[in-house]
């Protein structure tokens, strides 16, 4: 009998899968794609402020994929806050049954932040603003969502943290989206190291054709050539479908 | 053409830099000096004081009102402080928008004309629950506080001093950002600290590659003997950096406050570093 497991796709498993900034750009190409790489009654969570957006999304989901019966909650909330955070991770743990044998965090959800010089962030509520939103954020969400079954033999467990070339080169002007990419890019390095049984990823999607970057070109004048969506997102798919990368890597689409 | 005083002034500097490899004082001075209340900070300021010129500012600050005036006792009582140095105390969190206000309140009524080097020290900073993982963190509110001392003040302070001492011919403005290796390698257990200083690293790189003029440098004074340290060595949840740290102290390997802050000062005198480097003690 030949091995099932050699005529049968790549699968990321019988999952619970989290996606932040679920509902436009980078997250929702990426929602799409997971939602097709997940087994029979995997559950997919799509985590954004618009609840309309969301529910759209859901509907879309949900008929393209009848047959595999996945599950798909939209957690319409806003993760600056506490509240936002721990409801994503209440609604996560309802769901995360027994059988679950991935856990799959997409840590997309970011903001530009202003687009100006140094001298200019004199205000301390406007950078703790940014910062929580795109670094404690995170940081919460991801405990949280570590702490959603004890570990057990076949669980998987993958983290992905969306990066950017600009966490590890600065660029003048951008001292909040920079300060916020290297902050990230060293916390998921930390988890990483302490933690052998999961997987972290920081992905730098290169330039793609969203919402934020129309605002970079608004801001700067600079076109970056950005690249559709989905196009990033099938290299993100293909990371971790074959799971080859070293924990903690940071890996640029331009690179793989 | 005109030709300033002040340009020949620098003419002869340079001059004088060729001749020595380095100066033998950072000019009249405006310093800032943040966490000036004990361990490195104390130091530095103690260390600016003697190398600066007479009619030099220092501006100390931190949040214990207490430890500033006896360093500001101490300073004025000093050879420097007998010989014109202005030691002034300005008690602050600088996580807060008055704390701030009132440490660039100061700094603008000492600046004068006269003053030819502002020198910014970003040494304050907390090291975090070092004694948790990285998983424990589902606070926001604790992190959010932890970047709020450690990056915002950081960034803030530095933006609005260089913008209420604006650059001038003959004016010399230095950044010092004090790191750490925590910036750039993961340490497990240190997932604050570590990522506090990798986001302090960048945004300096930024301030780097935005002026060139200033001179911004990134300083990891090493592991030093100070409360910090001690707290570091007791706390630390990962057995094997908590087991480094109690080794170092137990074998003398800590670096006393003095030594390093002494090639920090090389570092400030010779000038030579590249803009928004981060430079270790254990390079020199």
């Amino acid at each position: 009998m030949s091995d099932i497991n050699s005529t049968n796709p790549r699968t990321l498993g019988r999952g619970i899968c989290i996606i932040t900034g679920a509902s436009k750009g980078f997250g929702q190409a990426l929602a799409y794609q997971v939602s097709r790489s997940l087994e029979p009654r995997s559950v997919l969570l799509l985590v954004a402020r618009s609840g309309p957006l969301l529910q759209e999304m859901k509907e879309e989901l949900q008929s393209a994929t009848e047959e595999q019966q996945l599950v798909v909650h939209c957690v319409a909330v806003d993760l600056r806050t506490k509240e936002g955070v721990d409801e994503t991770v209440r609604v996560a743990r309802q769901e995360a049954v027994d059988e679950i044998e991935h856990v799959l965090l997409i840590n997309n959800a970011a903001s530009l932040g202003d687009i100006a010089k140094f001298e200019t962030f004199t205000n301390p509520d406007e950078v703790n603003s940014y910062l929580s939103l795109n670094v404690s954020s995170p940081l919460a969400l991801t405990a949280g969502i570590l702490k959603l079954c004890p570990c057990r033999l076949g669980l998987r467990w993958s983290v992905v943290n969306l990066s950017s070339m600009f966490a590890l080169q600065a660029l003048p002007s951008w001292v909040l989206y920079c300060t916020a990419k290297a902050a990230r890019n060293m916390m998921f390095s930390v988890l990483a190291k302490e933690q052998q049984h999961v997987k972290v990823l920081s992905y730098s999607p290169g330039p793609m054709d969203t919402d934020m970057q129309k605002e970079i070109l608004r801001l700067t004048n600079v076109n970056h050539n950005p690249m559709p969506c989905h196009e990033s997102a099938a290299k993100l798919m293909k990371l971790l479908l074959d799971n080859n990368f070293s924990s903690g890597a940071h890996l640029d689409f331009f690179d793989v | 053409m005109e030709i300033k005083g002040s340009d020949i002034t620098q003419l002869v500097h340079g001059a004088e830099n060729m001749s020595s490899s380095q100066r033998k004082d950072l000019g009249r001075a405006l310093c800032i000096i943040t966490g000036a209340s004990r361990g490195f900070g104390r130091t530095v300021a103690r260390e600016l004081s003697r190398l600066v010129k007479p009619g030099s500012v220092l501006i100390l600050t931190a949040r214990s009102e207490e430890n500033l005036r006896s360093l500001e006792v101490e300073l004025a009582g000093s050879e420097a402080g007998k010989s014109g140095l202005l030691v002034q105390c300005v008690p602050a969190d600088l996580a807060q928008m008055a704390g701030l206000q009132s440490v660039v309140s100061a700094s603008r009524a000492a600046f004068s004309e006269h003053i030819d080097h502002v020198i910014l020290v970003n040494n304050a900073a907390s090291l975090g629950d070092v004694s948790r993982f990285t998983s424990s963190f589902t606070d926001m509110a604790e992190v959010d506080s932890y970047l709020s001392l450690n990056v915002t003040s950081c960034l803030c302070l530095t933006a609005r001093l260089l913008q209420a001492l604006p650059p001038r011919s003959g004016l010399c403005r230095s950044v010092v950002n004090i790191t750490s290796l925590c910036a750039l390698q993961p340490f497990k257990s240190w997932a604050l600290y570590c990522t506090g200083k990798a986001a302090r690293e960048m945004m300096f790189k930024v301030l780097a590659a935005e002026e060139p003029d200033l001179r911004v440098l990134s300083y990891a004074p090493g592991p030093l003997d100070t409360e910090m340290q001690s707290v570091a060595r007791s706390s630390t949840a990962d057995p094997d950096l908590k087991k480094t740290f109690s080794d170092m102290f137990s074998s003398g390997q800590l670096l006393t406050c003095e030594a390093s802050c002494a090639k920090l000062m090389k570092l400030l005198l010779e000038d030579s570093f590249t803009s928004g480097a981060h430079i270790d003690v254990f390079d020199l």
